[in-house]
């Protein structure tokens, strides 16, 4: 398809184009508790299109993008760049130019063993020591091999192959005839199997603790521990406002060589772009508009030092050399997470939803399972919200030396944020 | 004019018979989904501007579901050849049965089921529409939202930004089996504008209001009704103070009571959760989870919104159930597997992402019945609590019956009168049938809204729509 296409480009009057076609492979393997509920095979083909037009003498540069299926005809295809190119012309943006330097970065084309890893998946869930009290209810496994082809008509062009899965598991825990559930929701490169067998004990033990739970009481402004994924959604609040669209849009404030947190008290944010991360769902190397994706920092001991993003937004505020972001590091911070655990405060590590507003840097979640740890005692509790805003939780935010990884994430192990709000459960 | 049905559908339907046929002597049962949906998408603000031929639910692909000793499977694909039927239906068992040598491999024993029923039935659907996406020149849409944006920038306050964003997607659906041909095309159309700007701590506050429904794009028209609440709310989200946290009356906005809706007994009752033992509300049916005033509708056919199919992703015609009468749990709704599973009916509800995802129970309309209380009664009701209006997002707990809903802003009531203070963010948390079950007083006018997505779980995106009327209620807000 992308070769009828690059024939048809030829013709046409557009002053630039990108050009993107992804292939998935996927298996997909759904249990309900081990028995198999449905079995899928997918493969997918998609082609999506970008078309450029300079408008009023090259002041602006007007772009549109479309797919095409691959069952399109010849003069489906016509019909639809035609289309993508008169709405190109529609849209007037500040003028930008697309990637000019041939990648070079060698291609990944290495097959990925999709049988394999889905075996693996089986195996290692299967090998998860149940018990009449705790087990497992249901899963889905999605194991993918996609193979991404960008290129674009200042030719920049780059193919790679990779892995993607996904593991979505229910655990139950149950006590004298009530039965409770853990949802956790998976996603890596491959099946990491002895990791995923400690997430899921870790998702039993979070359920076996929830029986026992108490409602969170009124303890009014606390300290909150996170040491869970739910951590990751504080951590984008910092990754995001670095992004050249939210500057662009003035969604962001942060400038280059200033401190991200005004008057800190805490552990200083580092945060640094990885072109490649172990086990990530996202290990290419070039992003989709074909500009390599190199090891750089974004914030440095809570300094912004650079923005990343889009070629488009990149371009509005001056950069040149940068790209979209797949995978990132946080560096651990001062204290060992024994430390940072000091004290009273409240380990949250099970929510209905975890949500950290990047624009308003409002904190919000409803709690299903915490830790209450007040004069040396430990309780746990269920219901009730914690709430708060990072504008003023990240000046005094402390974070583990220790760090673990989430996917595309590596993030401190345990952060603790100061004085959120808990309103109380019903009693 | 009726939105024409999908002239490729027409096309490949020889092929899809073809490849049914060749199936069937091969498996037990043998269904098959072919999508070809367009559409577009836009988006404008005073920084940027994107438009694109594609949006969440633009496709074209073909599912196909197979059953063989109990097992059912599917095989989905994009790049249908009418000419090679036969290689393509080897392909797809040849990829099936190296996935059953795996489940072999691996010891997996299946969760056996009955053969799906196939009473004959035809359907034909195409839905009224003043203008169809694909054919649409979108230079009028973006001359007026540009429009709009700056006409946005003039009356907020304090805006740094005023955009528009919109999408309609024009959706083509055939299923097919031996007794089966149904076909639908229908149009859907959604839009927002919204602003932000930031408050006296620096905090950007975002205000925003959206229009959606069955229909053509001419639904955006209504956004520019939308922009002239706009500045008003604004001041108001920018002078909000934080909530001082506790439980209130409350009375809900009709779209907070569809986002409650959605999130109380719209996925607790999603019956492929019963399958597997996930919600509460299997052991509901027949009993009290809401007061009197609470009647709750599901499915489809109940309003002409922007997932007002005629039939579902499995072939089922669209339906209208009532999950909640007069507080009384009556029923779920239930996906054509899970139904044979439980041995109940199907209501119409099996919904797919798109043709490479799985089907799974879905909410479609989900929505509570109007009462005879006037909005001007219930705030001279309260003594101490907030008229929430605006929704952020929700999240669901069916097994425990746990609610969060983040809200915009709360508006105090004290003594039967609003004040003119105004709180945000809200997070509302409680226990659905203690909510449902303090329902006090319900508005007389109904409201149904699309805009957004519902996951299940963190995947599997979906449109759906919610709504009431004003209700009254006692919850817990932080």
């Amino acid at each position: 398809m992308i070769e009828r296409i690059k024939t048809k480009l030829e013709t046409l009057d557009c002053d630039a184009w990108e050009l993107t076609e992804a292939n998935r492979r996927g298996w997909e393997f759904y249990f309900i508790r081990h028995r198999l509920d449905q079995n899928r095979a997918v493969e997918v083909k998609s082609c999506s299109v970008k078309l450029f037009k300079e408008l009023e003498d090259g002041r602006y540069l007007g772009s549109a993008s479309g797919t095409i299926p691959p069952t399109a005809s010849d003069e489906e295809i016509d019909e639809r760049l035609a289309s993508i190119l008169y709405q190109a012309g529609l849209v007037k943006n500040p003028y930008y130019t697309l990637h000019d330097t041939p990648v070079d970065i060698p291609a990944k084309t290495d097959a990925v063993d999709v049988a394999g890893i889905a075996e693996n998946f089986i195996r290692a869930v299967r090998g998860v020591a149940e018990t009449e009290s705790e087990d497992i209810n249901s899963y889905e496994i999605f194991v993918n091999s996609i193979t991404r082809h960008t290129l674009n008509s200042n030719g920049v062009e780059y193919t790679c192959t990779y892995p993607s899965c996904t593991l979505d598991l229910v655990v139950n825990a149950r006590q004298e005839g009530h039965e409770i559930e853990v949802y956790r929701f998976f996603t890596s490169g491959t099946c990491d199997a002895d990791a995923l067998k400690e997430d899921i004990a870790a998702a039993m033990q979070c359920g076996r603790d929830r029986l026992k739970a108490v409602p969170t009481p009124a303890v009014g402004s606390v300290d909150v521990v996170f040491s869970t994924a739910d951590a990751v959604s504080i951590y984008d609040y910092f990754l995001e406002r670095m992004s050249a669209g939210m500057k662009v849009h003035k969604m962001s404030d942060w400038e280059i060589g200033n401190p991200v947190v005004e008057h800190a008290q805490g552990d200083r944010i580092s945060l640094e772009v990885l072109s490649s991360l172990e086990n990530s769902s996202m290990n290419y190397p070039v992003d989709a508009e074909g500009a390599p994706i190199r090891d750089r920092w974004l914030i440095r001991d809570g300094v912004a030092e650079s923005y990343y993003g889009s070629r488009q937004f990149s371009q509005y505020i001056g950069l040149e050399n940068t790209s979209l972001v797949n995978n990132v590091r946080f560096s651990g911070g001062s204290a060992s997470a024994e430390e940072v655990r000091s004290g009273d405060y409240l380990e949250i590590v099970e929510f209905s939803d975890f949500q950290v507003d990047s624009m308003s840097g409002d904190i919000a979640g409803e709690i299903r399972v915490a830790y209450w740890h007040h004069d040396g005692e430990i309780t746990v509790v269920s219901g009730g919200s914690v709430s708060g805003n990072m504008l003023d939780a990240a000046r005094s935010m402390r974070f583990s030396r220790e760090t673990r990884q989430y996917d595309t994430h590596v993030i401190p192990a345990v952060t603790r944020l100061q004085g959120l709000r808990i309103t109380a459960a019903a009693q | 004019m009726k939105a024409p049905f999908s002239s490729y559908l027409d096309s490949i339907t020889p092929a899809l018979r073809e490849l049914a046929g060749k199936l069937d002597s091969q498996y037990d049962y043998v269904s098959i989904l072919s999508t070809d949906s367009a559409g577009f998408s836009l988006a404008v603000s005073q920084h940027s501007k994107s438009v694109s031929n594609s949006n969440m639910t633009t496709e074209r692909g073909t599912v196909v579901r197979v059953c063989r000793n109990g097992l059912y499977s599917e095989y989905a694909f994009n790049d249908l050849d009418p000419d090679r039927v036969e290689q393509l239906a080897d392909t797809l068992q040849a990829e099936l049965d190296r996935q059953l040598r795996l489940l072999e491999a691996t010891g997996s024993e299946v969760y056996e089921t009955g053969i799906l029923p196939d009473e004959p039935l035809e359907l034909f659907v195409e839905k009224e529409a003043e203008r169809l996406p694909e054919k649409m020149d979108l230079s009028e849409l973006v001359d007026s939202f540009s429009a709009l944006s700056d006409a946005g920038m003039k009356t907020i306050p304090g805006a740094l930004d005023c955009g528009l964003r919109a999408s309609s997607t024009h959706i083509s659906k055939l299923f097919l089996t031996k007794n089966r041909f149904l076909r639908q095309s229908y149009v859907y159309t959604e839009g927002v504008i919204f602003a932000y700007a930031p408050n006296p701590d620096g905090e950007l506050r975002t205000v925003y209001e959206g229009v959606s429904g069955c229909g053509g794009p001419e639904i955006l028209d209504g956004l520019k009704e939308k922009l002239e609440a706009a500045p008003q709310t604004m001041r108001e989200v920018l002078g909000a103070e934080k909530i001082v946290p506790g439980e209130y009356d409350i009375i809900v906005d009709p779209h907070a009571a569809g986002l409650i809706a959605h999130e109380a007994f719209g996925h607790g009752v999603e019956m492929d959760m019963f399958v597997k033992g996930r919600a509460l509300g299997a052991d509901y049916i027949g009993r009290r989870v809401g007061s009197d005033l609470v009647t709750m509708h599901e499915g489809a056919a109940c309003a002409e919104s922007v997932t007002a199919y005629a039939f579902d992703d499995e072939g089922i015609p669209a339906g209208d159930v009532i999950e909640i009468d007069h507080g009384i749990l009556r029923t779920g709704i239930c996906d054509a597997l899970s139904a044979l599973r439980l041995g109940t009916v199907p209501t119409g509800n099996g919904k797919r992402e798109n043709y490479a995802h799985k089907v799974y129970t879905r909410m479609t309309n989900t929505v509570f019945d109007a009462g005879n209380d006037s909005l001007e009664d219930m705030i001279a009701s309260i003594q101490n609590g907030y008229l929430l209006r605006g929704v952020q997002s929700g999240m669901e707990d069916p097994k425990h019956w746990g609610i969060q809903c983040i809200l915009d802003r709360g508006y105090e009531i004290k003594d039967g009168r609003l004040t003119g203070k105004v709180v945000s963010p809200i997070i509302m948390t409680g226990y659905v049938p203690d909510l449902l079950g303090s329902v006090s007083m319900a508005g007389r006018d109904c409201s149904i809204s699309g805009n957004g997505a519902c996951g299940k779980g963190h995947k599997e995106w979906v449109k759906v729509a919610d709504g009431g009327p004003y209700l009254k209620m006692k919850a817990r807000l932080g």
